[in-house]
């Protein structure tokens, strides 16, 4: 039996949700089951942590707390589990459409140093390493120079960053590569057969290729910090990676990217599955075409916009690439726009089996148009002196992995049947589908508007006039707790499949 | 109005609603309509998808064009290179520091035009102007090493307190670090 199984099977309310039966799907079905499992687990952690900000400032509990929790539920959101639920799928996606095993070395070292080094990075966190899921380099450092946390947790703090980041920039990326272009294909696994021409696929590759290629820079950089922490690399070494402008935008060039990237992988899910629930039983998008060059404009506008998040650096920052940051921040608008259009145009044509899935799948497209419409507003150059370091950005990040993460879990419910043999339950499913997107609504409102009246994101100390969006976050925050709580249970509920 | 909608973040609020509601109302209309209503298969003549499909990607183009181009006049970028060789401009120097900032200078006058020119000296920091009313006039970052110091200039129309804070987070004390200066 496999030892992702093993596991899954004494993991007590999570494992419930992810039960694999032991057959010749194992080599497909048995480490997704663990990695979406685990990412779930982390999911419970960070939102706890994120429905206590609010509270921590209601009950005036102190800022540093605020700052440790801030920084453990970002990190926890953005990797061990939106990340790291997108890594589970597009694996069993990957395995089960071209017949190739998602239980290799590769499988199981992205699964050790994603959540070794998550567990590493909170541990620091909790002795004190508040830096943020954004680093802010040069403060890490600073930090330790002036006393905020000391030289240990910074060097446990980049060693786990250092393990995920590989997780993410090389383990993962180059086993879905390798799963999609050079390991030999098991036709007993190939249970749904998908070609390398088809824009799901397409979107998988894309996708790993963004990270493999913008995370390198960010490699190299934060190699040669860790290094020189151990004191393997003397000072004189490394004085080009401690310079805070080289860390800031290799940080940014792979951050932003790594969003684009998720967003590419998750377009190419929506392409592959909506046809799968069209209700004339074609199974075709609209266009194939419109779908791969919504695909190819949105990985060529999305590279190089990545200079929006440093508009407010003027003049230190030439205007021109400001500039050029703010039209290819409209111009993946473009690649969004036929999105849009193509699956419009699929529903129109061949109508919809409105599934559980589908429609999770749905509402979670929907929540990424509406917040990538945020996200290219902020990247207008005037509009960006006024809502950068808001919690205009702060609501951006949080609900476009929000949004991520719900178009992932809707193909999770697509998934589930062959990934454990049991059917979701479909009632409460269709329950969390109404809580979910209510609150995210809320939420995704409620932070625009704070970042609107001028609210800074990551402040420890509110003031007076900002606790009125407070109240509605800790409001839509606990509504969203509650719709995953219904989304574990449709799991949980799932009965055996009749056949 | 234009104005209003690009000075303002309220304007971006607005512009930001005038794009998502009309595609709320297209999407639910088609997907409740081939979900529930009718899920049969359309009998739409090709010709007229391809006919939505350049309409919808020209408008599309359009706004984006429109949007973006009437923000020009409003960029700070623009205004502080209009003002780069206007001699009335009143230069203030400002160095933030975990967790201060310091002014060359804190009292101004209605109607004063002011370059503030930042810089950090330690972290990553803002200097981030806001109203009395509480909306932010702008922030900009200020990275240590940057070559340069972030420079902008603001006209101020009203009088009254003004706060200034750091927006990027700097540390334990990073809420801390603000400050005021009147405008009379």
């Amino acid at each position: 039996m496999s030892a992702a199984i093993n596991i899954i099977d004494k993991v007590p309310f999570f494992g419930g949700m992810f039960r694999v039966e032991s057959n010749e799907l194992n080599p497909v079905n048995a480490w997704p089951s663990l990695i979406a499992m685990t990412s779930f687990i982390w999911f419970a952690i960070a939102a706890i942590l994120g429905i206590s900000m609010p509270a921590i400032q209601f009950l005036d509990l102190g800022s540093n707390w605020y700052y440790q929790n801030i920084t453990l539920h970002g990190a926890a959101m953005a990797f061990p589990f939106a990340f790291q639920l997108m890594a589970a799928m597009s694996l069993h996606r990957a395995g089960a459409c071209l017949g190739k095993r998602a239980d290799d070395i590769f499988v199981s070292l992205f699964y050790i140093f994603m959540n070794v080094g998550a567990l590493l990075l909170t541990v620091a966190v909790l002795l004190g390493f508040h830096v943020t899921y954004t680093v802010m380099f040069p403060l890490p450092v600073v930090g330790v120079m002036t006393g905020q946390w000391s030289m240990f947790t910074l060097v446990l703090g980049f060693t786990g960053i250092a393990l995920v980041l590989t997780s993410m920039i090389f383990i993962y990326p180059i086993k879905i590569l390798r799963m999609s272009f050079f390991e030999r294909t098991d036709s007993t696994l190939q249970v749904a057969e998908r070609s390398m021409k088809d824009p799901g696929m397409i979107g998988m590759v894309m996708g790993v290729l963004v990270l493999l290629v913008a995370g390198t820079p960010l490699m190299l950089v934060a190699g040669s910090l860790l290094l020189h922490l151990y004191g393997i690399f003397p000072a004189a070494w490394i004085g080009w990676a401690a310079n805070p402008i080289v860390f800031e935008f290799v940080f940014y060039i792979f951050a932003h990217n790594l969003m684009e990237a998720m967003a590419i992988m998750i377009i190419g899910a929506v392409y592959s599955t909506l046809p799968l629930c069209t209700a004339d039983g074609s199974r075709k998008l609209y266009s194939d075409k419109i779908a791969i060059l919504a695909l190819w404009i949105l990985l060529i506008t999305s590279v190089t916009s990545f200079f929006h998040h440093f508009f407010t650096m003027y003049p230190a920052l030439p205007s021109t690439f400001a500039y050029h940051g703010n039209i290819m921040s409209f111009a993946t608008g473009i690649g969004g726009a036929l999105t849009i259009f193509t699956i419009l145009a699929t529903i129109w044509k061949h109508g919809i089996i409105p599934t559980p899935a589908l429609f999770l799948i749905l509402g979670g497209f929907v929540m990424y148009i509406l917040d990538g419409v945020s996200a290219i507003i902020i990247s207008n150059v005037a509009w960006n002196f006024k809502l950068h370091g808001t919690m205009w950005a702060g609501g951006h990040a949080m609900v476009v992995l929000i949004a991520i993460s719900a178009l992932w879990m809707g193909v999770l419910y697509y998934h589930y049947p062959l990934m454990t043999n049991r059917t979701i339950d479909d009632s409460t499913a269709r329950s969390c589908i109404k809580y979910f997107f209510i609150s995210y609504i809320g939420l995704f409102y409620t932070f625009l508007a704070a970042g609107a009246a001028g609210m800074p994101r990551r402040n420890g100390a509110w003031e007076s006039d900002w606790y009125i969006f407070g109240v509605f976050m800790l409001i839509f925050g606990v509504m969203l707790l509650y719709a995953f709580v219904l989304y574990f249970l449709s799991l949980r509920r799932s009965k055996a499949l009749d056949y | 109005m234009i104005e209003f909608l690009y000075t303002n973040a309220w304007g971006a609020f607005i512009v930001l609603l005038m794009f998502q509601i009309p595609f709320l109302i297209v999407f639910f209309h088609i997907v409740n309509k081939k979900a529930f209503t009718d899920s049969a298969p359309s009998k739409t003549k090709p010709e007229k998808y391809s006919a939505y499909r350049y309409g919808w990607t020209v408008l599309v183009l359009v706004a984006f064009v429109v949007v973006n181009g009437a923000s020009i006049k409003y960029m700070p970028t623009v205004v502080e290179a209009n003002a780069a060789t206007d001699k009335n401009v009143k230069d203030v120097e400002v160095t933030a520091v975990s967790w201060a900032f310091q002014f060359s200078e804190n009292e101004f006058n209605v109607g004063e035009t002011v370059r503030f020119k930042a810089k950090s000296t330690d972290t990553v920091h803002s200097f981030a102007l806001h109203h009395p009313d509480g909306h932010l006039l702008f922030t900009m970052m200020l990275i240590p090493g940057a070559g340069s110091e972030s420079a902008l200039v603001h006209t101020f129309t009203e009088p009254g307190e003004y706060t200034v804070r750091c927006l990027e987070y700097c540390g334990i004390a990073h809420h801390a670090m603000k400050n005021t200066f009147t405008v009379n």
